[in-house]
């Protein structure tokens, strides 16, 4: 099908998360900020309420020409006309899936370990789920599978795939340097005061990553490659400090060391990036 | 001498272990220690201390021992969480069982501005048990002044940082972390309150930290690793990255005197740092603070004016809270809400559970204000 699928940030709706302010118009900030495809998901209404949602969270999207997709009922998302949908492990199988929504549409599922993705390649799904990567309160009680599941399907998923479960501006670095080159996010951006701006983080985290389509094509003419938590990566920062901002770290409390060396905080500014250098940020640990 | 005989006996098998040996164990009992708070990391440091013989040893802390500090504050037990006992207290007594030959100072009290300077009296090394990024800075800076080494721990969920900073010879803690964002609590850093802590890690890192104190108490200065070592204990991970020099345009760091040990390790006289009578003081809150206790739900705010501490149990009781424990440190009382009040005789109180700094100074003003505001 549709083999052409790509986008940068999913965006699922989780209404409990912005009482007071409706669906649409904190959708339409999302997609003002540059959210590139859209899940509606409410395990809690009737069928009949869900159509009228979709219906009119379909027009949204249209307007911005973003792929909207259904959670969980191939029905409501055929219904309305919607991209595709998309499926849990304890749902449809996707060949029943694929039988109801035809060949055109797209169907993802939701993966928690490398089986379930390899068996959802194999089954023809368009993209998958992975995570989730930190614990969340969408998922509550669930295990989460950490940055390490997200490693390994880099290594090994060619289909189009998604980090999703808690992530959030300030640990997206942590996943996109996994090997994660989408997101996709629901509390940190609806939850948000400013889901615009939330977004607009969320991508531009995204594109400084090396690999993503476009920030390659910018970069390419110059830049040098670095290793950045074990991640080797373009950058065109030429201080630690330029690299810390890349990764929007200049505000939090992270340690950083730089081929074998701490290198102090006030000292980033005039710490020239040397080609191929091994840096690593970490959290600063607090407890005692 | 008998009493010689008795110490050899008692460290012998620490003596036997080469690189410390007799003259280290002297150097030892000679020294000073301070360990900064006595939670987890605090109360496995001092033991460490006194365990190994470390002549004094003052322990600081404005906190009380609760259940939830069971499962890795390895110095507490039930009766002290039942006792509401300050930590500083209730470790300084376990402390002196263990051993009788140590002096042992305990100070309920926060660390601040004010006395960060006058706890460094009499002591040669400070082992960081704090929990919080400000107090750490506090403490780098008091040292660097001083010449004082400050062996810097951290812990969070599974995982751990320490480092050895010595004055004159590395880079100061402010050098290394950037300035103190005030707004923000740690800068987003993970805390034992938002992703927990198990106690293998605290056990790892104040380990890593008692082991560069003991090298540095014993004069092993060249077996120091000069370096910031992180480490996990559950997906297994080691690093360490070397600790750059002073930096010459820091004012903590740059003007850093190198510590009396150490001349002494290049041949100069040793001066005594022993200056063990410190002198008697009240600790006082700085004035109007309000600190957020780390993700635990608790405000501390200090206490005008400064009454005994049956004068503020009868004010609780009379404003309709029940008194929960009453010892000689601290009271604590809860509200008819359910929100816990719990005044220390330093002129602090902690409120605990009221969901933040503004319903907690609502709290302070109905329960604990000259004035009793009404509810």
């Amino acid at each position: 099908m549709n083999g052409k699928l790509d986008f940068k940030l999913y965006v699922i709706t989780g209404e409990n998360y912005h009482p007071g302010r409706s669906m649409l118009e904190v959708m339409e900030a999302a997609l003002k900020g540059g959210a590139d495809i859209v899940q509606l998901r409410d395990k809690d209404i009737s069928k009949r309420d869900l159509l009228e949602k979709a219906k009119r969270l379909k027009d949204l999207t249209a307007k911005y020409n973003v792929p909207l997709i259904v959670n969980d009922h191939p029905d409501v998302a055929l219904a309305i006309d919607a991209d595709g949908v998309h499926l849990g492990q304890d749902d449809m199988p996707i060949a029943v899936a694929r039988r109801i929504m035809g060949p055109d549409r797209i169907i993802g599922i939701s993966t928690h370990r490398i089986e379930q993705a390899r068996e959802a390649e194999q089954a023809g799904a368009d993209y998958i789920g992975v995570g989730p990567v930190y614990a969340t309160g969408t998922k509550p009680g669930r295990q989460p599978v950490t940055t390490a599941y997200v490693s390994e399907v880099a290594a090994e998923i060619r289909i189009p795939w998604v980090a999703i479960g808690g992530i959030t501006p300030d640990n997206a670095f942590e996943v996109l340097n996994a090997g994660a080159n989408r997101l996709c996010v629901v509390s940190a951006v609806v939850g948000s005061e400013d889901p615009e701006a939330v977004c607009r983080r969320f991508i531009a985290l995204i594109e400084a990553r090396d690999g993503s389509p476009n920030a390659s094509v910018e970069s390419k003419a110059t830049g040098i490659f670095v290793t950045v938590n074990g991640r080797r990566s373009r950058t065109q920062a030429s201080t630690l400090l330029e690299l810390a901002e890349q990764y929007e770290l200049q505000d939090r409390r992270v340690v950083a060391e730089m081929d074998g060396e701490f290198v102090p905080r006030r000292s980033w500014g005039e710490a020239p990036l040397r080609v191929g250098a091994t840096v690593e940020f970490v959290h600063f640990v607090g407890g005692g | 001498m008998r009493h010689d005989r008795l110490v050899t006996e008692r460290y012998s098998r620490q003596i036997r272990f080469a690189p410390i040996g007799q003259a280290g164990q002297r150097k030892l009992g000679d020294a000073g220690v301070l360990v900064v708070g006595a939670g987890a990391l605090g109360a496995s440091l001092a033991q460490h201390m006194v365990r190994s013989g470390a002549g004094f040893v003052r322990l600081v802390d404005r906190d009380y021992v609760e259940l939830s500090n069971l499962h890795r504050q390895t110095l507490f037990d039930e009766e002290d969480a039942r006792a509401a006992l300050p930590k500083a207290v209730a470790a300084a007594a376990k402390l002196r069982r263990m051993n009788g030959g140590a002096r042992i100072e305990a100070l309920v009290a926060d660390v601040g501005k004010r006395n960060a300077e006058s706890l460094l009296m009499g002591v040669d090394l400070v082992l960081d048990g704090t929990d919080n990024a400000e107090t750490r800075l506090l403490m780098s800076d008091a040292c660097f002044a001083h010449g004082v080494p400050f062996v810097y721990g951290g812990v969070a969920g599974s995982s751990g940082m320490s480092a050895m900073l010595v004055p004159g010879k590395h880079v100061c803690l402010r050098c290394l972390l950037g300035e103190t964002e005030a707004s923000d609590t740690d800068g987003g850093a993970p805390t034992c309150d938002t992703i927990g802590v198990i106690a293998p890690a605290v056990e790892l890192i104040a380990g890593l930290q008692a082991v560069e104190a003991i090298k540095w108490l014993t004069g092993n200065f060249h077996a120091l690793r000069d370096t910031w070592v992180s480490a996990d204990v559950w997906n297994f991970a080691l690093k360490e990255w070397k600790l750059p020099p002073p930096r010459e345009s820091c004012v903590h760091c740059g003007a850093g005197r190198l510590p009396e040990r150490l001349h002494e390790a290049v041949g100069k006289p040793h001066a005594p740092s022993a200056d063990w009578q410190v002198e008697e003081r009240e600790p006082q809150p700085d004035e109007e603070k309000v600190v957020v206790l780390c993700g635990r739900d608790t405000v501390q705010l200090a206490l005008r004016p400064a009454l005994g501490l049956p004068e503020w149990e009868k004010r609780l009781s009379s404003r309709g809270c029940e008194i929960t424990a009453s010892n000689a440190y601290l009271i604590r009382a809860l509200t008819a809400e359910g929100e816990r009040i719990v005044v220390f005789s330093d002129g602090r109180s902690l409120i605990q559970g009221a969901g933040g700094v503004e319903r907690a100074e609502e709290i302070y003003r109905s329960y604990l204000a000259e004035e009793e505001v009404p509810r």
